[in-house]
């Protein structure tokens, strides 16, 4: 029996715009070949989560926020300077820096056990489900509505106006980082800005969805609508299109079994990728087979 | 065989560069001079892609300076125009050929600003010069090579430089368009701009250029075309490939090449 209420809206409505967030800096994440880089990030804050939490005393200040996006920045910096001066290879060190760093998280969790009310299950998994419970109050008292909506409405205008902002400059670092050094863009302070871009959307959306789903919403969605289109523009307006039906198809699904939301979400992007892979590679294997087509190409080439 | 020249567009100062230790250029020290095409020759691994990306402040010297119009690369970088390795970038990349020739107008730009009117024009115009107007809205993924090539030869004519630095525009290119990019990078001399190749075909390097560098980990010779290119520099050069070697005597040898002569 599908239902339609205000808590499902709440929910459908916050989960899409972290998927959202998530699918956009993905974009720019799968064109650099870094989304790997963005589950290491996603990680990797822990560390810097914690200590915001200690040093503010609660989940919610902007300690955890700063915290986590330093230690975004600082994962990010170490996997480049293994990769360039100690010679490792990315993948190696992305797995050596983000492991490490989630085990001091853990540690620090345990040391800091009795101060910290903070365990490993909610960095890592999240609950969405909780969300309509879960309201920011102010001080008078006065009941605004469910705080993580108004953390995922701010995270999503943050990255859509980051990226408006950046656009040129981030889709030429994607392309091309050798020459946008050359002409003189500040080719390292818009990786840095990017990689702190993902460690606070990480952040935001981590007691919703959790820092493994992050993950899928920064990865699948982007690599899907990258098999759908060629272009830019239609790339990330379809991102975003398949995060809104990745919250609605998830939410809904997780309902009918009664399951975790943020787990349907993630297992239907999956379905959703696979189900293009089999008909885009079907289809590409066509294409690539149509002989009028490649020499339409060649005969391109010599009337040039 | 290294002729210096007098208010040179490009100087290179005792320069070594090395990786890891082991040094790919030793002691280079050149002078060019402006408004000529310039050829850099040269074995694989001579370090002659090494010796641009010195040029362009990508990799750091272990010793030794570049001045370019006399100046640091930081107070002339709008005037110079970088064509990286084409294989240096995944053209898979969701962007069309205006889209990519724009990207040489972002550096005058600045950061933040949006390309306009003006830039697209510019663009447009330097894909006419490379003859790629029927290219502009197609993906860059659906390109050939040699029309890769001439999408980054544009867009390094977008950048609107007085030093262009060329890294192998020619390879996995036919004979036709190497002629076409020839004439046309002839044409940009002649209007008094100084390009710079990496080239590795002897042949056609006799035929275009006006001015030479031989490189095989050191500087084997800098100089005008016809004095540069002798046997035996090109066998300083070459070194030990026996191969290439013999390949470049027929070649001289069909040419009636004697650098005696002149």
């Amino acid at each position: 029996m599908m239902t339609f209420d205000q808590n499902a809206f709440l929910i459908i409505l916050t989960a899409s715009l972290i998927a959202i967030s998530c699918g956009l800096l993905g974009v720019f994440m799968m064109l650099r070949k870094m989304s790997m880089t963005g589950d290491a990030i996603s990680h990797a804050v822990l560390p810097g989560i914690v200590i915001g939490f200690f040093v503010s005393g609660s989940q919610r200040g902007l300690e955890v926020i700063i915290g986590a996006g330093i230690l975004g920045i600082i994962a990010t910096l170490v996997i480049d300077w293994l990769r360039q001066k100690a010679r490792v290879q990315l993948d190696a060190s992305i797995g050596i820096t983000f492991t490490l760093l989630f085990a001091i998280g853990i540690i620090l969790i345990n040391l800091l056990a009795y101060k910290v009310d903070l365990d490993q299950e909610c960095v890592l998994y999240g609950e969405i489900a909780y969300l309509p419970i879960d309201l920011w109050i102010s001080d008078s008292g006065f009941n605004f509505g469910p705080r993580i909506t108004y953390l995922a409405v701010l995270n999503v205008t943050l990255v859509v106006a980051f990226i408006t902002l950046l656009f040129k400059e981030l889709s030429l670092t994607s392309f091309d980082e050798n020459f946008s050094t050359v002409i003189g863009l500040p080719t390292k302070g818009i990786n840095l800005a990017l990689m702190s871009m993902v460690s606070y959307t990480t952040v935001s959306s981590f007691e919703a969805v959790g820092a493994i789903l992050v993950v899928a919403l920064l990865v699948v969605p982007p690599a899907t609508a990258f098999l759908w289109t060629k272009k830019l523009m239609p790339l990330i307006q379809l991102t975003s299109a398949l995060g809104i039906f990745i919250a609605i198809t998830g939410y809904y699904c997780a309902y009918l079994v009664d399951s975790s939301i943020a787990g349907m979400m993630v297992a239907v992007s999956g379905v959703l990728f696979l189900g293009t892979v089999i008909i885009k590679g079907k289809k590409s294997n066509f294409t690539f087979e149509l002989p009028w087509k490649k020499s339409r190409l060649a005969l391109e080439d010599k009337t040039l | 065989m290294i002729t210096q020249v007098d208010n040179p567009i490009l100087e290179i100062h005792d320069l070594i560069v090395s990786y890891d230790q082991s040094p790919v250029l030793w002691n280079v020290d050149l002078s060019l001079p402006s408004g000529k095409l310039i050829g850099i020759l040269g074995p694989n691994g001579a370090g002659k892609s090494t010796l641009i990306k010195a040029i362009m402040g990508l990799v750091k010297p272990s010793s030794g300076y570049v001045k370019i119009f006399d100046k640091t690369l930081e107070q002339v970088r709008s005037r110079i125009s970088y064509v990286p390795q084409r294989e240096s970038v995944d053209w898979n990349f969701p962007a069309s050929v205006l889209d990519v020739v724009m990207m040489g107008t972002y550096g005058k730009l600045g950061l933040f600003k949006r390309p306009g009117k003006k830039e697209k024009d510019i663009a447009l115009s330097c894909l006419d010069q490379v003859g790629m107007m029927s290219f502009v809205n197609r993906q860059i993924s659906e390109l050939s090579g040699g029309q890769q090539q001439r999408v980054f030869i544009a867009r390094a004519l977008a950048q609107e430089a007085d030093l262009y630095l060329m890294d192998e525009p020619f390879a996995g290119v036919d004979m036709s368009t190497e002629t076409a990019i020839f004439h046309l990078l002839q044409e940009m001399t002649a209007q008094g701009k100084t390009v710079i190749v990496v080239h590795h075909d002897i042949h056609s390097a006799m035929n275009y250029f006006d001015w030479m560098i031989m490189l095989n980990l050191h500087l084997v010779a800098s100089g005008p075309n016809e004095k540069v290119m002798s046997e035996e520099l090109l066998r300083k050069t070459y070194g030990g490939k026996l191969n290439l070697l013999t390949k470049v005597t027929d070649i001289i040898k069909q040419k009636d090449f004697n650098p005696l002569k002149n």
